[in-house]
């Protein structure tokens, strides 16, 4: 078996043999990532009606659903509608610290509403959630960063953030306000650097997750067709009046 | 040496391609979408050059450094409670991973699609170890249950009509099934998600790995790749040392060019940063982490030709505009990866021995070189290759006789010259209404299918004289 | 702009053997636009097949022949965009340790494919035809494409064609299938692939197609020969008989 000292001694080696095919360099990194994340911030909170216009345009183009609610108190209602209209009975969601709604209006629409515990429970306990999350119609959750480029969601996981909220159920709805709106891919990458920067590993789950529409294949004969294995609907509903910090910032 | 060596000659394999009606008009369909995909994507993408100028600065920095990245990857891995795993053969890569898969007791594994998996045949090898491999990208498992290989980078089941792929999962379900993409992507789903749920090992590739933070990334549309790197209790990526960039901020320049050259859209439905397993209080994700880094032949390119083919991003853009794949597509170029990118890294994977004739499976148009999202010189490294192939004498020595023959007839000219009356005399019985139809030989080749014109009655610098009379 | 007005003509194998009467219009409308035009003695081919199939040391021979002919050359005229590539592209890199090494990168910045010489190097755009062409499509051969950058000087120069319609030719920038040696090593693929060019052809309802390259037009003319189709391929000079408006 090779090992990682001779593995790269291999490398080395090889290196030595070649300047290269022409000088260049990999891209300047922010230096001081999470300032300037924070002045990025402040400048994108300036322009947010713009950053919503485009990713509403970008979403869409990609089979999104957009919707718009005055305040977070309005959420379940439109989350009731969405199950109505789908005759679904069985909600996944983010714990309620995490998502920044109050859902418990939900449950006394007759629908069962099962939020994610905050520490990870025991393995008799894992198994129940994970069928039921198999099982269930819709999942709720926030959003880390809404990007506008590209009508993307970026989603981290973590402790009352698990992956599959957002991609078991057929249907997945994003609840986000202005103050995770980007424009850019660029931006992203600012973000990106300012999350990872430092000597401990982040705190949160050990994935994130950029989701830019219901899942989809063209792998036959190239017809575009979605739901695969993820969800076969997306949608995202902006919150004007704002949601609250989680307690995960 | 990767692959076995493939005997038959490329010429036949061709010929095969092109009596298949039915592949025919699939890559017709598949490449003249994928070419007008991914023309409006950049068309409405006026920072596009720039980004691609960027992403090729990008791989080439990263690989004046590699050893120190990869040494980054590796420390950031194992912080985050990966283990990381070094494979210098396909062998030793296979070895590796029944190694994980028998210590973990996993008697089925779920795949998401990986060409570097493809590329060391893990499949077979699971599967004779006991350890069933399903693979759930739609294109793959259709390949799959067809018992072939995939025959283009990103869609390995395109050489395939809806009828053939109905035809497959009605034999596999055992009742009928519509013709219907439809139809058939929701009996994959339903298949494959029992699956997802009980697999004990999950094995994925990787499009990219940030030095810089230790993360693995994937780019994917079906969902499956989430599906494989979260439920099961052991996750195996498997990658190409090539691979690794050195930071986010890179990441986001080649995020911003790759769905783009290779469907058009702007980004893949999913994009997975994996930063090693499960953490404590997440309610999923594996218990393990293993990230295999693949040599193959890599390596020793970095001081190679083909050290420009390490820039690849498997985008499959060069597929889709090549002349010679659009008309034969990827199982007659008979390796693992087809195309003109799949010609190089053939070469890299199996030596030049493997790339006699595959070499020459270009009319070095340049479309690839034009359609790829880091330029790759693709035409410059098939003329190295050929040059290769000629210098270590793999080409047939007929061949080589005859091309030195040219060069010294095509310095000498006055034989040049005589070449012109001896031909003109030579072709008389073969020319018919000022054109020749047929000849023997080599010559035949062409006349097979095309007229000759014959050498003119007198050439221009014959007639040269007479011009320059005109003149005065 | 503003080249020489006293140009070497690199007729090319192709040209010289089997498409002459292309050479000497070339040399007479040049000669009528007041350049004078020689031809150095003893031409044979620029290597672009030896080079092609991976002979170099053997391409690198014939070349550095070819600049012998050519050093002292002001400005260098050739009827084919691959040949021009070849003398332009890789003439300077096969030399580069060579005696010739400075002479080659003289001739590569000399020289000029005959269209780019017309429009880029004459600044001239505006021709007369003698030939009734019918509708033309012209064909973007893809060294002259995508090796010497060039699509627009053929163009500018047929649009401006009086009474000639040219059509768009869907996949213009697609390969006909030549590709040298490719042509008779893999002759099934490239007759597919010059198969799918001249469907386009035909699609586009063009009476004649154009180009810019030998190989092209040898690859073309073949196959529309041999299917007795009415469709004709010229080279662009073939339509270019004098300048516009001018006494000569």
């Amino acid at each position: 078996m090779t090992t990682r000292a001779e593995f790269v001694a291999r490398i080395r080696g090889e290196m030595a043999k070649t300047p290269g095919l022409f000088p260049a360099a990999a891209t300047a990194r922010p230096s001081r990532p999470r300032e300037r994340l924070e002045i990025l911030r402040h400048e994108l909170i300036e322009r947010w009606p713009q950053s919503l216009e485009r990713f509403r345009t970008e979403f869409e183009r990609v089979a999104g659903v957009f919707h718009r609610v005055p305040t977070a108190a309005d959420v379940p209602a439109l989350l009731e509608r969405l199950c109505h209209e789908r005759d679904a009975r069985s909600v996944v969601t983010w714990g309620p610290a995490a998502l920044g709604v109050d859902l418990a209006p939900l449950a006394r629409a007759n629908l069962a509403v099962e939020s994610m515990p905050h520490a990870a429970p025991p393995p008799a306990e894992r198994q129940r959630l994970r069928e039921l999350i198999a099982h269930a119609d819709l999942g709720v959750t926030g959003a880390d960063l809404v990007i506008a480029e590209t009508g993307t969601l970026v989603l981290r996981a973590a402790a009352g953030r698990p992956r599959s909220t957002s991609l078991l159920p057929p249907c997945h709805v994003a609840v986000f306000d202005r103050a995770v709106l980007v424009e850019t891919l660029e931006q992203v990458g600012i973000a990106l650097e300012a999350w990872h920067d430092g000597p401990v590993p982040d705190a949160r789950g050990a994935v994130i997750n950029f989701i830019t529409g219901p899942s989809r294949t063209a792998d036959i004969e190239l017809t575009l067709t979605r739901g695969v294995h993820g969800p076969k609907e997306v949608h995202a509903v902006f919150v004007d009046g704002g949601l609250p910090v989680t307690s995960d910032e | 040496m990767s692959e076995p060596l493939v005997t038959t000659p490329l010429r036949d394999r061709a010929q095969h391609a092109l009596g298949d009606r039915f592949l025919h008009e699939a890559l017709d369909i598949a490449t003249t979408k994928f070419i007008g995909l991914r023309r409006e994507a950049f068309g409405n993408f006026p920072e596009g050059e720039a980004l691609r100028d960027r992403a090729r600065a990008i791989k080439e920095a990263a690989l004046q450094r590699l050893d120190e990245h990869l040494e980054r990857l590796v420390d950031n891995v194992e912080r985050l409670g990966g283990h990381v795993h070094f494979a210098t053969t396909a062998a030793e890569a296979r070895d590796i991973i029944l190694a994980i898969a028998r210590r973990t007791g996993a008697r089925m594994a779920v795949k998401s699609k990986s060409m570097a998996t493809e590329e060391i045949h893990l499949n077979e090898a699971l599967e004779a170890a006991g350890v069933t491999p399903v693979e759930t990208d739609l294109g793959e498992y259709i390949i799959q249950l067809a018992h072939e290989r995939p025959s283009h980078i990103i869609a390995p089941a395109i050489h395939k009509t809806k009828g053939q792929v109905a035809e497959l999962f009605a034999r596999e379900l055992g009742r009928e099934v519509a013709a219907d993409p439809e139809v058939l992507t929701r009996i994959a789903r339903a298949e494959l998600r029992e699956k997802f749920l009980q697999a004990d090992l999950g094995i994925t590739g990787a499009n990219f790995a940030v030095a810089e933070t230790g993360t693995v990334v994937l780019v994917t549309n079906e969902g499956n790749g989430r599906m494989v790197t979260s439920l099961p209790r052991v996750h195996v990526a498997v990658m190409g040392v090539e691979k690794v960039v050195p930071s986010m901020t890179d990441l986001m320049v080649f995020l911003s060019v790759l769905a783009k050259s290779a469907t058009g859209q702007k980004l893949s439905v999913y994009t997975t940063l994996v930063q090693g397993p499960r953490r404590p209080g997440e309610l999923e994700g594996p218990d393990e982490f293993h990230l295999v880094l693949l040599d193959n032949g890599r390596i020793a390119q970095l001081g190679g030709t083909l050290r420009e083919a390490l820039y690849c991003l498997r985008c499959g853009a060069c597929l889709n505009v090549c002349p010679v794949y659009r008309q034969i597509g990827g199982h007659a170029y008979g390796y693992t990866y087809p195309g003109p990118i799949g010609i190089l890294l053939t070469a890299m994977l199996n030596g030049p021995r493997s790339v006699k004739e595959l070499s020459h499976a270009s009319s070095l148009c340049g479309a690839c070189a034009d359609a790829c999202p880091v330029r790759i010189d693709i035409p410059r490294m098939l003329i190295e290759l050929r040059k290769e192939v000629d210098e270590q004498k793999i080409a047939p020595w007929p061949e080589r006789v005859a091309f030195r023959a040219l060069a010294w007839l095509l310095r000498h000219p006055g034989l040049y010259r005589a070449a012109a009356r001896i031909g003109r005399a030579a072709q008389r019985p073969f020319v018919r209404d000022g054109r020749i139809p047929a000849l023997p030989s080599v010559a035949g080749a062409w006349t097979r299918t095309r007229d000759l014109p014959p050498v003119a009655a007198r050439t221009f610098q014959e007639r040269w004289p007479a011009l320059e009379r005109e003149a005065r | 702009m503003s080249a020489s007005r006293r140009v070497a003509l690199m007729i090319t194998c192709l040209a010289d053997m089997f498409y002459p009467e292309v050479g000497e219009r070339i040399v007479r409308l040049l000669r009528r636009l007041g350049v004078a035009v020689t031809l150095p003695a003893g031409q044979t081919c620029c290597g672009l097949p030896l080079f092609n199939s991976g002979y170099h040391a053997e391409a690198a021979t014939v070349a550095s022949r070819a600049v012998g002919l050519f050093a002292d050359a002001e400005a260098i005229v050739v009827p084919s965009g691959s040949c021009a590539w070849m003398v332009k592209h890789e003439y300077p890199g096969l030399l580069k340790d060579s005696p010739e090494a400075a002479a080659a990168r003289r001739v590569a910045d000399r020289t000029y494919e005959f269209s780019q010489y017309l429009v880029r190097g004459l600044g001239l755009t505006e021709f007369e035809t003698d030939t009734a062409p019918g509708r033309v499509a012209y064909h973007d051969s893809c060294h002259l494409l995508r090796g010497l950058h060039e699509s627009e000087s053929p163009r500018t120069l047929l649009r401006n064609l009086p009474g000639v319609e040219v059509v768009d030719l869907p996949g213009s920038d697609e390969c006909c299938g030549f590709g040298g040696s490719f042509s008779v090593r893999l002759p099934e693929v490239s007759t597919a692939i010059l198969d799918r060019k001249l469907a386009n052809v035909e699609a586009a309802g063009a009476a004649c197609v154009v180009a810019c390259d030998a190989g092209c037009l040898m690859q073309m003319k073949g196959r529309l020969g041999r299917r007795g189709s009415p469709v004709r391929a010229m080279h662009l000079a073939e339509l270019l008989a004098r300048e516009r408006g001018g006494v000569r």
